[in-house]
């Protein structure tokens, strides 16, 4: 995949680049270059340092100390986005859409074109239908962006950066939130890009990935360069090394049968909502039941139903062997039934908020006395947490919203934990976090499993449902597609299913 | 990024010392030190006890907006609210000397109905914005011009007026002292200390915090939305009824007129004692301190001829956005670092 | 307003027929939306003389139309154009620059205007003017004032809203009381309103020491200000306030002798019912009824009170 002229002069180069926060210094002499047409992933833990490094980049920091040269130039990049002019576009993790906006219009956002001084719209719609078309979207200039899905929305991003003549395009962790299917397109792309010589450097918690796409690598571990290699030289168990800088043991943890005659503690029998229908499953007692299927396939929306978000149909649930009724999140908290959302910043977190609030907001009632609620109870709460889960802040009064992903995620877990859960839902529950995280997170459900506590994992990625489950339920538009233990848990049979080529009938 | 020490997790002081709280204190402070140099009678204990008396009836109502703002609402109804209680008290109070004559009773009939009345009213602006659908804005719009014209209509165009026996009986309400400070200034202080401890140190302030920092979170925390919601519009309204008792012995009067521009005045109160208009974050002792801003601009303008009277409103105008822009000044650094 | 009873009188006796007498005529009345005590007295003066002139003359339809902005009484005229297709208007102009255009506009398709209290800022649209008198206002009072104070004596002055007709009392009150020696210790906006003048008041009092009488230019501030001077205890030593506008409750007060507010000056809401009478007279009549009619500012007191007051009206 590399260049054959061999080395080129870089497009971007940065040399030993150092950045402080007040005096709180995040980046240490860094330096790494960026050729033409060439894919170069930014990897590292969560805090290593790399969303920093990768706005200094394209110009929103300026680095406290160290030189970048544009073209072979030396340049101050301007701050605010303003650098796009000069080719270097950054695709932030949470997307810059005007939601309300549509399609059309936000690709144009500030550079609309005009004739007369009359919007000139045909022209514009016409433009993007061509980006669009360029990158296999089947959606129109006049859909509104808050009706996309957030794989469309990238897309949309992309579209905009092509439509300004990005050389180089920095993007933080693009595929953190796309299925399999949409990541594929998503490379798709990125190889067309890079074909018509386009830099990309993007960060990716997603290894596999990053040997799929990447030509390069640079890990970042704590602030400071690790290594620039070949992605030729290296592999997935390797990448991991070079970035937690340990040897890594079994990313997940051994697993523990469950008791042949545990008790179930969840049964749901014919269950049907506005997007599932005919829903069967058991969870037994201490057992890991793992959901798998396509983005959509109605897994969220079944347990936001059997904790009382959404409204049930037909259909019975059997909790601890008695009929369950959810009517509220409250009630089905009360029973011991939590659910964690894969929507960590719009259902998760306040991340306006500080760690304390956020961790006691489901389980506040605990925490209240006579007196009020008991400020002294929820820091100690707080102190228990952090340690218990690892979460690490700047300090304890920092916004959530400062923290990095991987301590949000932490933190967010504690939260449900604090409810004293019996049955615990953890959807999408690694969700751009890097992979030390990752592990902590998988051993820490794997402990609370052999105490007893009866676990159903929703995820996308393959290795984590397949790691972790004693049995997987494949759900597909709204239905379960079938259900697979012990040696039959493989990638094959879990897509089979996913993508309709088995179903539970035929099996 | 350090490492919290989380042994030394000790539980946090429950009164901290930042600028958001600091910056409204001093904007009130050197407001005094304006007022008494400009005129030394602004520090006379008449004078002070006016402007405390004076700030009860925006600064309770204030107590009760920081709730509807901080859970992510407004109400734009509470001046009209308050005309149209002041407006039925009086027609109750003055139709139930026939039947109670113009004692006690009555004065306590008439409070009874305002405080059923504001309780009611808050209930079908928090109805209306939870289980409606209805943004809030738009909702309390529509409140406001119907109780302002409730109130026309009671009033037949012109002014309601308490009959003169009751105002007797009425009249130590406003009027009234209890060791050596005004009424008024006694309920606004108890309506402040409920407030704060309603916000500080109920699970009901924590979800109204939740809710206006971010309804999906709240929702997914098994917070009753909809009833935390309703419920700040029934205390707002509670405020509004409290105010109004207060209010009414002060004239014995209601007209077309009263309370017009309480809302916007309850709502800088709030703003400039270091709420957030857009929710997730209130503050019941700014809001106090407000609401003593805007009473004191009003005041130090009527002791001084400096300014042209025309230029009353940009004077207030400055004060308070120099109040606000003293909490969120650029010093307000925050170092921001993020991976 | 004796002088303009006798002058419509006259002008009904002078005018034979109807020279207009087609069919109905109709006459639209536009005035601003009451939400103060004064416009909800002219609204019910509007009404009462709606009924009686209806059924005076059977032939005359009143349209009666009340607007809450300017922007809104700028519609509702051209509503009475196209709509009602008037032959005349009486219009109390909520304010004067932007509804002078709206108003020749109506003239141009043939209709009488008659314009109420506030002056259009164009000469010459209007056939007949009704009003107030608002300098006359602020003359009464001082001349008051200066027959009870002597040279040396204290007072302040609370104002209306800061508008023409707020300036047109205050200067001609300036004027009158120059060289009387009585000090005009400060003047503050009240803004015809009760709880701005009972705090204005307050701030007032806490200022100066020695106040010996109060201009309130208008009842409702005067409500407001009895309530301050009560609650300070400085009611006595001879203080007194002066009103004005003739609320019926402030001459009823002053029928019964309240030594506090002891006298009214008249800026009569019924102007509007005027308004419609002359405006009536000149279809009904035969002769000119064309002209500026400017009502008194009477000084009510003890002695004539009783001929002010209405009270069934809200004002």
């Amino acid at each position: 995949m590399l260049n054959t002229e061999g080395f080129r002069a870089p497009v971007l180069e940065a040399t030993n680049i150092s950045k402080s926060f007040g005096t709180v210094p995040v980046l240490f002499s860094l330096s790494m270059d960026l050729r033409p047409g060439e894919v170069h992933a930014l990897i590292g833990e969560n805090g290593a340092g790399k969303s920093t490094f990768m706005k200094v980049l394209a110009g929103f920091h300026q680095p406290t100390k160290g030189r970048i040269k544009l073209d072979g130039q030396e340049i101050a990049l301007p701050p605010n986005g303003e650098a796009e002019a000069l080719g270097v576009v950054l695709i932030h993790q949470e997307l810059n859409l005007a939601e309300q906006m549509t399609v059309e219009e936000n690709v144009f956002l500030g550079r609309e074109l005009s004739r007369f001084g009359v919007l000139d719209r045909a022209k514009m719609r016409e433009t993007v239908q061509g980006y669009l078309d360029q990158v296999g979207l089947t959606i129109s200039p006049t859909d509104r962006v808050s009706d996309l899905s957030i794989a469309e929305k990238q897309m949309v991003e992309i579209v905009k950066a092509i439509s300004r003549n990005a050389r180089v395009l920095v993007m933080d962790e693009p595929t953190a939130v796309l299925t399999e299917a949409e990541t594929e397109m998503f490379f798709e792309q990125v190889r067309r890009l890079k074909d018509s010589g386009v830099s990309i450097m993007f960060v990716s918690h997603k290894l596999a990935e990053v040997e799929a796409i990447s030509d390069r690598v640079t890990v970042l571990r704590d602030g400071h360069w690790i290594t620039t290699a070949a992605t030729t030289d290296l592999n997935t168990e390797t990448m991991a090394q070079l970035m937690v800088g340990r040897e890594l043991s079994d990313l997940f943890p051994p697993m523990n049968e469950v008791d042949v005659d545990a008790r179930i503690m969840l049964g749901v029998e014919n269950l049907n909502t506005a997007s599932c229908k005919d829903i069967s499953f058991d969870l037994k007692r201490g057992e890991i039941l793992g959901f798998s299927g396509l983005v959509g396939s109605g897994r969220s929306a079944l347990f936001e139903a059997i904790v009382g978000l959404d409204p049930i149909l037909s259909g019975q649930i059997i909790y601890e062997g008695r009929a369950f009724k959810p009517t509220s999140v409250a009630k089905a908290r009360d029973s011991g039934i939590v659910y964690l959302t894969k929507d960590r910043k719009d259902k998760g977190l306040l991340l306006n908020q500080q760690m304390q609030p956020n961790l006691t907001l489901l389980s506040l009632a605990k925490f209240a006395g006579a007196l009020g609620v008991d400020w002294k109870a929820e820091a100690e709460a707080l102190a228990r947490a952090t340690r218990r889960f690892d979460i690490r802040a700047k300090t304890e009064d920092s916004l959530v919203g400062n923290l990095s992903g991987g301590n949000q995620q932490k933190l967010l877990l504690a939260k449900v934990m604090e409810a004293e859960p019996k049955v615990l839902i953890v959807d999408e529950p690694t969700r751009g976090i890097d992979v030390g995280t990752k592990q902590q997170i998988y051993h820490f459900l794997a402990a609370l499993a052999l105490e007893g506590v009866s676990i159903i994992v929703i995820s996308s990625e393959m290795p984590e449902i397949i790691g972790m489950s004693h049995r997987v339920i494949v759900m597909r538009e709204g239905e379960i597609a079938g259900e697979l233990s012990g040696n039959d848990i493989n990638e094959q049979e879990i897509m089979r299913y996913a993508a309709g080529l088995k179903s539970r009938s035929m099996a | 990024m350090s490492n919290v020490n989380t042994q030394q997790a000790a539980p946090k002081p429950p009164f901290r010392l930042d600028i958001k709280a600091v910056g409204p204190l001093v904007a009130l402070i050197l407001l005094c030190i304006l007022g008494y140099v400009l005129n030394p009678a602004f520090a006379s204990e008449g004078n002070l006890t006016n402007i405390l008396t004076r700030s009860a009836f925006i600064g309770i109502i204030a107590v009760g907006a920081t709730f509807v703002i901080t859970a992510g609402g407004i109400d734009l109804s509470v001046g009209s609210m308050a005309a149209v209680i002041s407006g039925v008290m009086i027609i109750t109070m003055n139709s139930a000397i026939e039947t109670f004559g113009s004692g006690l009773t009555t004065v306590i009939l008439g409070c009874g109905c305002s405080v059923i009345l504001g309780l009611g009213a808050g209930f079908i602006n928090g109805l209306l914005t939870t289980k409606g659908k209805i943004e809030a804005f738009i909702v309390t719009l529509g409140t406001m011009g119907i109780f302002r014209s409730l109130v026309t209509y009671f009033a037949d165009g012109g002014t309601l007026a308490l009959d003169f026996d009751i105002r007797g009986v009425y009249r130590p309400v406003y009027y009234g002292d209890f060791l050596g400070l005004p009424i008024p200034i006694w309920v606004f202080a108890c309506v402040a200390l409920i407030g704060w401890f309603l916000l500080n140190r109920t699970t009901f302030g924590r979800y109204c915090t939740a809710i206006g920092s971010n309804e999906g979170v709240a929702k997914y925390s098994a917070v009753n939305v909809d009833r935390i919601k309703t419920m700040t519009y029934v205390i707002q309204g509670l405020c509004v009824s409290l105010a109004t008792i207060i209010y009414v012995p002060r004239l014995g009067s209601a007209s077309a007129s009263t309370g017009v521009l309480w809302e916007l005045e309850a709502i800088a109160a709030v703003i400039i004692g270091g709420t957030v208009l857009k929710g997730g974050y209130g503050r019941i002792g700014g809001t106090v301190i407000g609401a003593l801003i805007l009473t004191t601009i009003g005041n130090i303008l009527n002791l001084t001829d400096l300014v042209s009277n025309y230029l009353n409103g940009t004077m207030q105008g400055l004060i308070i956005i120099i109040a606000v822009w003293l909490q969120r000044g650029p010093w307000q650094k925050q170092a921001s670092g993020q991976t | 307003m004796k002088t303009l009873a006798k002058l419509s009188a006259a002008l009904l006796l002078g005018m034979t027929g109807a020279a207009h007498a087609q069919d109905r005529i109709k006459i639209g009345v536009s005035y601003p939306t009451p939400t103060h005590a004064w416009a909800s007295g002219m609204n019910w003066h509007a009404e009462q003389a709606e009924k009686r002139l209806e059924e005076l003359h059977p032939n005359v339809d009143l349209i009666l139309i009340n607007s809450p902005d300017p922007a809104s009484q700028a519609s509702a005229l051209e509503d009475l154009v196209s709509v009602h297709n008037i032959d005349a208007l009486v219009v109390l102009p909520f304010e004067s620059e932007p509804l002078t255009d709206p108003v020749l506009q109506v003239k141009q398709t043939g209709a009488l205007i008659t314009v109420v209290d506030r002056g259009l800022s164009q000469p010459g649209i209007e056939d007949i003017y009704v009003a107030g008198n608002n300098p006359e206002l602020g003359r009464v009072s001082a001349e008051y004032m200066m027959t009870r104070l002597e040279s040396g004596d204290n007072i302040v002055i609370l104002r209306g809203i800061p508008t023409l007709i707020d300036n047109e009392r205050f200067d001609a009150f300036m004027e009158t009381i120059e060289g009387s020696g009585i000090n005009v210790l400060d003047h503050k906006h009240a803004n015809w309103n009760r709880d701005d003048g009972y705090e204005v008041m307050q701030d007032f009092l806490s200022r100066f020491d020695d106040i010996d009488a109060v201009w309130a230019q208008d009842d409702d501030i005067a409500i407001g200000v009895v309530a301050a001077l009560e609650e300070a205890g400085r009611t006595g030593d001879g203080m007194f306030v002066v009103g004005g506008a003739g609320m019926k409750e402030t001459i009823k007060g002053i029928m019964d002798g309240d030594e506090l507010v002891p006298v009214d000056v008249l800026y009569p809401p019924s102007m509007i019912a005027t308004a419609m009478d002359v405006t009536v007279n000149a279809f009904t009549s035969n002769g000119p009824v064309a002209g500026r009619y400017i009502l008194g500012a009477t000084l009510i007191d003890k002695s004539n009170a009783e001929s002010f007051y209405f009270p069934d009206s809200p004002f």
